[in-house]
């Protein structure tokens, strides 16, 4: 299974991956590398193949052709896809909460079903995830009964609870009210400070100022300039197409 | 796409009044106006015994014995029929399109059937198709061969079976329906966690689809529960098989069919009063 393209350092690699749908080209050729602990940014207009190429890291989606090796097992042939999703807990935008089940419930599902802790285990598990993300008081609640930064607070405290070794985050302020990004920005900044490796498509600039190492940005399924918080402006941005994104998303 | 959050908070206080008017409700109110139609049809056959013993409560002592043959058909066939709708509605919404053919080709026919000409295939003309098999077999499996040649179908069995496979595909139309009915999401986010899809049907989608399709599934067991009469015609002795037999010796059709009438009347009732019942207390807001 060792391979020599696969660095200690880099815990995800993408190789010059295509993906189509029908006609539509979502990723024509990309290529990155995330290395472990680092925090990564996708910024970029919405259908630039930002969401395709996350989930591809996830292997909700298939790739066409290239290669995704996630913590130095390749995607593409991986013998137990299950195995490989534990490691990497996934944020939606919609966040995705079980509705069924209460906050406590849903952070303890998948402990139960996938990592087979017992209830007790899982429970203090849940409990200690909640308290986390700031609302060890809502755990009897059903989503329905939370808020939206809560329900995304919750969503969190369920990926984290398996303790992944990567965090993909899906536009996961987009859906929510300006006045409960800022609580949600917050667990994302603790976990950054943490050292957790993190893939986050988010046009949140506090964030990406905060915590970004470096910023992708992507347009028609390319990679099109790779940049720093930094270098995040409209005078060092070298490409045209950068800039125009950045003019009007500045604004 | 404009202000999902909006929307979000409207729902999440609906959802909160919801749960006080239903805890608010003293028991009494729970029932509602329709089981006053119930205890009517009730009152009415009661009477009815009680006034004019003879036939009435003659018909009904005869027919009790159908009453629990219906009853017992209706119940064990509904059994089998939840899950056969359940494995039909997995092999439904089956990504391999082998299954998903599989499962579609027998919705397909067997809702181009009636109910009626199944039971008669079932009893009458299936042990024929199987003794044929079993001369085919003889030098093969003697001992095999030997049992379907010989082959007598129970006449309760061959109901239930007819009974399921019919409504089997109908269930399996609303079990699929139901699955198809839980947001993508609720897949993503439990495949997301490492589980299977298995147990992501499970442990995530089926809960849910459950309070969707159980108000369709409770209607089906009415359904189910009159369709059963037709299993007179093979030799079962249900309630209107009894009918039957009681008007073809008593010469009294008015009374006779009154009873049954009124007997399967006071079941429905009863039943379609607890799956509205069933339907309220499980039903929720997203």
């Amino acid at each position: 299974m060792s391979d020599n393209l696969s660095d200690a350092g880099n815990i995800i690699e993408i190789e010059n991956v295509h993906k189509r749908f029908g006609r539509v080209v979502a990723l024509d050729g990309v290529s990155l590398t995330v290395k472990r602990g680092e925090v990564v940014v996708i910024i970029g207009p919405s259908g630039s193949g930002k969401s395709t190429l996350l989930r591809c890291i996830n292997h909700l989606e298939t790739v066409d052709s290239g290669r995704i090796v996630v913590d130095g097992i390749p995607l593409t042939d991986a013998k137990n896809i299950d195995l490989v999703r534990t490691e990497t807990g996934m944020v939606f935008q919609l966040f995705n909460l079980f509705p069924h089940l209460t906050a406590l419930e849903n952070v303890m599902l998948a402990q139960r079903v996938v990592r087979k802790r017992s209830e007790d285990e899982a429970e203090r598990v849940a409990h200690q995830q909640l308290e986390k993300v700031g609302i060890p008081e809502k755990a009897d609640a059903y989503p329905a009964q939370l808020s939206g930064g809560q329900q995304q607070r919750v969503a969190i405290a369920r990926a984290l609870a398996m303790q992944p070794k990567i965090m993909l985050f899906d536009e996961p302020t987009s859906a929510l009210d300006p006045e409960m990004i800022k609580e949600v920005l917050d667990v994302m900044l603790d976990l950054a400070r943490e050292g957790m490796t993190m893939v986050v498509v988010s046009h949140e600039m506090g964030f990406v100022r905060a915590a970004a190492k470096r910023i992708f940005f992507m347009c028609e399924g390319h990679i099109v300039e790779e940049t720093t918080p930094e270098g995040l402006s409209l005078a060092t941005c070298k490409e045209e197409r950068t800039r125009q994104f950045l003019r009007n998303i500045l604004i | 796409m404009t202000t999902p959050s909006a929307h979000k908070d409207a729902k999440v206080d609906f959802t909160k009044k919801m749960a006080m008017v239903e805890d608010a409700l003293p028991l009494w109110r729970r029932f509602d106006q329709w089981w006053l139609l119930f205890l009517a049809v009730v009152a009415i056959t009661a009477i009815l015994m009680i006034q004019k013993p003879d036939p009435y409560k003659r018909i009904a002592f005869f027919l009790w014995d159908g009453v629990r043959v219906t009853l017992g058909i209706t119940v064990v066939s509904f059994v089998l029929i939840l899950l056969l709708g359940l494995i039909g509605g997995l092999g439904r919404v089956s990504k391999n399109p082998l299954i998903s053919g599989m499962a579609s080709l027998y919705v397909e026919i067997i809702r181009g059937i009636p109910l009626l000409v199944q039971l008669m295939f079932i009893y009458y003309a299936s042990p024929i198709i199987l003794r044929g098999i079993g001369q085919r077999l003889v030098g093969i499996f003697p001992g095999i061969a030997a049992k379907l040649t010989t082959v007598q179908l129970n006449p309760f069995l061959a109901a239930v079976i007819g009974l399921t496979v019919c409504y089997g595909a109908y269930v399996t139309e609303i079990f699929r329906a139901g699955i198809e009915a839980i947001p993508k999401g609720q897949m993503e986010a439990a495949r997301s966690l490492g589980m299977s899809y298995f147990q992501a049907m499970r442990f995530v989608i089926l809960p849910q689809a459950v309070r969707i399709i159980l108000p369709p599934v409770g209607n089906e067991f009415v359904a189910l529960l009159k369709d059963s009469s037709l299993v007179s015609v093979v030799a079962v002795a249900d309630m209107t098989r009894r009918g039957r037999e009681f008007m073809s010796s008593t010469f009294m059709p008015l009374e006779t069919w009154l009873m049954v009438a009124l007997l399967y009347l006071v079941m429905t009732l009863f039943f379609s009063r607890i799956v509205a019942y069933t339907e309220r207390k499980t039903s929720y807001v997203r």
